[in-house]
């Protein structure tokens, strides 16, 4: 174990309740899109990652994690299901009918709010690569900015230097058209990091295990009294300015959506039945056509 | 009056010297907007591209030649990585400069405030980079778009309006996909025009979806304003160091193989079986394997070294991961939304396995074969067994 001398780290994580995209509770509308009625909630997938990456804070410098999140009462149950992973200390709703329909921006404007109310002055601040349901991944960086943290985006791994306040990270940065680069950076905390879909946790040595089976034990406990560490922000208990949140601070609004028009057929197949091996041995020779022609091409 | 917002700002990315296919894809995109634009409002905005960097100079002449009419460039060792804090503060000072504003456009100098739209690459810089450029300049922004117009319109709505009706003129409308590709959102960004809580919202911003528009031929013939800012820069901007930075290649590789066997949820029946076969599939035909969107998602309860195999992000193939011009290209229990479709046009011969004789994909193939893949792709082994002999590449 490392001998801590110097200041405790402080880690918060925001997280996001969002739809369940599993086989049994995903149920989608016949047209292919998402039935929201019928399916049931969970703890977002990147955000569970971003729980694992503040676990690894606990496990390796004894960080005291917090979560918050802005969503409905029902939102606690990924609350309590972030604990299990990061073994928080401390649960924020943010909660009040005047939060509905933000944007990102009136989101982060209710985030920053909520971080501030946190107990300890942050260090490192992690969010989820971006929400399964929205998929803007704004949210995060946007909450940085406001916050004035240094912002990394796709971070892969972390270490943090508990004497010199430093933190180094290793970012996945993918462009199209261009090599993926992993880049090293280093940078004082505070800083809020927004976790790459890649990112796992690794514990190498004995007392790293040790550490991390007390500390999921404990998580453990913690999450089976989830309320004892559970408190709920509305609107005015956390004192946002009302312009800035909700529909009134949301810039952007969703004018309108429609199902996307069938487009001309691009192709015009041949349908085959496929129990018929007769035809099945016509597509492979077309196949074998198809690929050859290529070649002399 | 003078409008406060004018022209169109397109935030340009570039590695190593050459631009990104998406940067010139955006000022394709732009200049068609903005052409139209200034016919339909009889007007004389601009595109306006802005590039920071080290040692740019030959970058920023190119961009007037892809179709830009002015380009405004920051030089400086400080920039020549990409580093969230000193590009976000940078690029803001850029789109609030009335200096460069007043050299694009002399005659409005002293009215223009900021950019009327302002375009970023959905790729891992863009998407940060918008985001924090836009609490900066506080204003909104619809990220993933795929396609653009501007129009004038009229709406009543109960918080942008107090309920009364209002025109918003040249209004961006920005259509972004969901994630299933079967729907299309709208998304505006709109002043506050409720006099209860009046706010501008410019520069309309998004950022666009890679390999989605078609980039200008470069015409030397082009002429444009090329203007230098020199930023402010604050050392508290400088703490993030660049300690290294190592190019890796990705496992997943949808180039060099003339095949790709891509799945999709018509997996469902028995994902971990059906996964298997679609794995000895691509073995004969020494295909690379894809997937649609929602797979990257995880939806089952698969093995673990199945699941970290397939179901990710860096397997997709569709506007939001790659985009294929295969030989062959077989689509086994795949829909065809529209976001996959995409990814997968340009392939020379498409078959398709599926049940369902009205799923999308039966437009967009040119063999479609009715069935289930449990049926059907065992029949397929085995006759790729007798007929073709593929030689390893």
């Amino acid at each position: 174990m490392v001998v801590i001398l110097s200041e405790p780290l402080n880690i918060a994580v925001i997280i996001k309740l969002e739809p369940d995209f599993s086989e049994g509770n995903v149920s989608y509308n016949p047209n292919g899109t998402l039935n929201r009625a019928e399916t049931k909630n969970t703890l977002g997938p990147h955000s569970a990652i971003a729980a694992h990456a503040a676990f690894f804070g606990r496990v390796m410098y004894d960080a005291k994690v917090s979560i918050g999140t802005m969503g409905p009462p029902i939102a606690d149950l990924a609350l309590k299901q972030a604990q299990q992973i990061s073994d928080a200390g401390e649960l924020h709703l943010y909660s009040d009918r005047l939060f509905a329909g933000a944007d990102t921006l009136g989101t982060a404007e209710v985030l920053r709010v909520g971080i501030g109310k946190m107990q300890g002055k942050m260090d490192i601040v992690f969010s989820g690569h971006r929400a399964s349901d929205g998929e803007t991944g704004q949210t995060g960086p946007q909450t940085a900015w406001k916050l004035g943290f240094t912002f990394l985006g796709n971070v892969i791994s972390y270490s943090v230097d508990l004497e010199t306040r430093m933190i180094r990270a290793k970012r996945l940065i993918s462009l199209q058209g261009s090599s993926n680069v992993i880049e090293e950076v280093e940078a004082p905390l505070p800083v809020f990091i927004s976790i790459d879909p890649t990112y796992k946790s690794s514990y190498n040595t004995v007392s790293q295990r040790l550490a991390f089976q007390k500390y999921q034990k404990e998580a453990t406990q913690r999450a089976d009294n989830y309320k004892d560490y559970f408190k709920i922000f509305n609107a005015k208990e956390l004192g946002v300015d009302e312009t800035l949140v909700g529909l009134p601070g949301s810039p952007t609004i969703v004018y309108k959506v429609e199902r996307v028009p069938k487009s001309t057929a691009t192709r015009q197949s041949e349908v085959i039945d496929g129990s018929d091996p007769e035809q099945i041995r016509k597509v492979v020779a077309k196949m074998k056509e198809a690929l050859a022609a290529m070649v002399i091409k | 009056m003078v409008e406060k917002y004018r022209h169109l700002y397109v935030v340009i990315e570039h590695e190593d010297g050459e631009f990104l296919p998406v940067s010139l894809e955006m000022i394709g995109e732009a200049r068609r907007l903005i052409d139209d634009f200034n016919v339909k409002y009889s007007s004389n905005e601009k595109v306006v591209a802005v590039i920071l960097g080290y040692d740019i100079q030959n970058l920023s002449k190119q961009l007037i030649e892809y179709g830009a009419d002015a380009v405004i460039y920051a030089d400086n060792p400080e920039l020549k990585d990409v580093r969230n804090t000193i590009y976000t503060k940078v690029i803001g000072q850029i789109a609030q400069d009335t200096k460069s504003l007043g050299e694009i456009e002399p005659e409005y100098a002293s009215d223009v405030k900021k950019p009327r739209y302002m375009f970023f690459a959905a790729d891992s810089i863009g998407r940060h980079l918008s985001s924090t450029v836009l609490v900066e300049l506080e204003s909104g922004l619809a990220s993933d778009i795929n396609k653009l117009v501007i129009e004038d319109i009229e709406m009543s709505h109960q918080q942008k309006t107090g309920g009364t009706k209002e025109t918003y003129a040249k209004t961006l409308e920005m259509y972004r996909p969901d994630f299933s590709g079967f729907l299309w959102t709208t998304i505006l960004c709109l002043d506050n025009r409720n006099p209860a809580f009046k706010r501008d919202y410019h520069p309309q911003s998004c950022s666009i979806i890679p390999g989605v528009f078609e980039p200008l031929k470069s015409d030397s013939s082009r002429e444009g304003k090329i203007i230098e800012f020199t930023p402010t820069i604050d050392p508290q901007d400088l703490k993030v160091k660049i300690l290294s930075r190592q190019i890796i290649k990705s496992e997943v590789d949808f180039e060099t193989p003339k095949t790709i066997v891509s799945f999709g949820r018509g997996i469902k029946d028995d994902p971990e079986s059906n996964i298997k076969l679609i794995e000895n599939l691509a073995k004969q035909l020494n295909a690379e394997v894809g997937v649609t969107l929602p797979m990257s998602k995880k939806p089952y309860q698969i093995s673990q070294i199945l699941d970290s195999k397939y179901m990710i992000p860096d397997r997709v193939i569709g506007t939001s991961g790659h985009k294929t011009s295969a030989m062959l290209y077989i689509a086994a229990g795949v829909s065809g939304a529209m976001q996959h479709v995409w990814g997968m046009k340009n392939s020379g011969f498409v078959v398709a396995i599926n049940p369902d004789e009205d799923a999308p994909i039966k437009d967009e193939c040119d063999v479609f074969i009715k069935g289930r893949m449990e049926d059907i792709i065992p029949l397929l082994i085995e006759e790729i067994k007798k007929q073709i002999q593929i030689v390893e590449a």
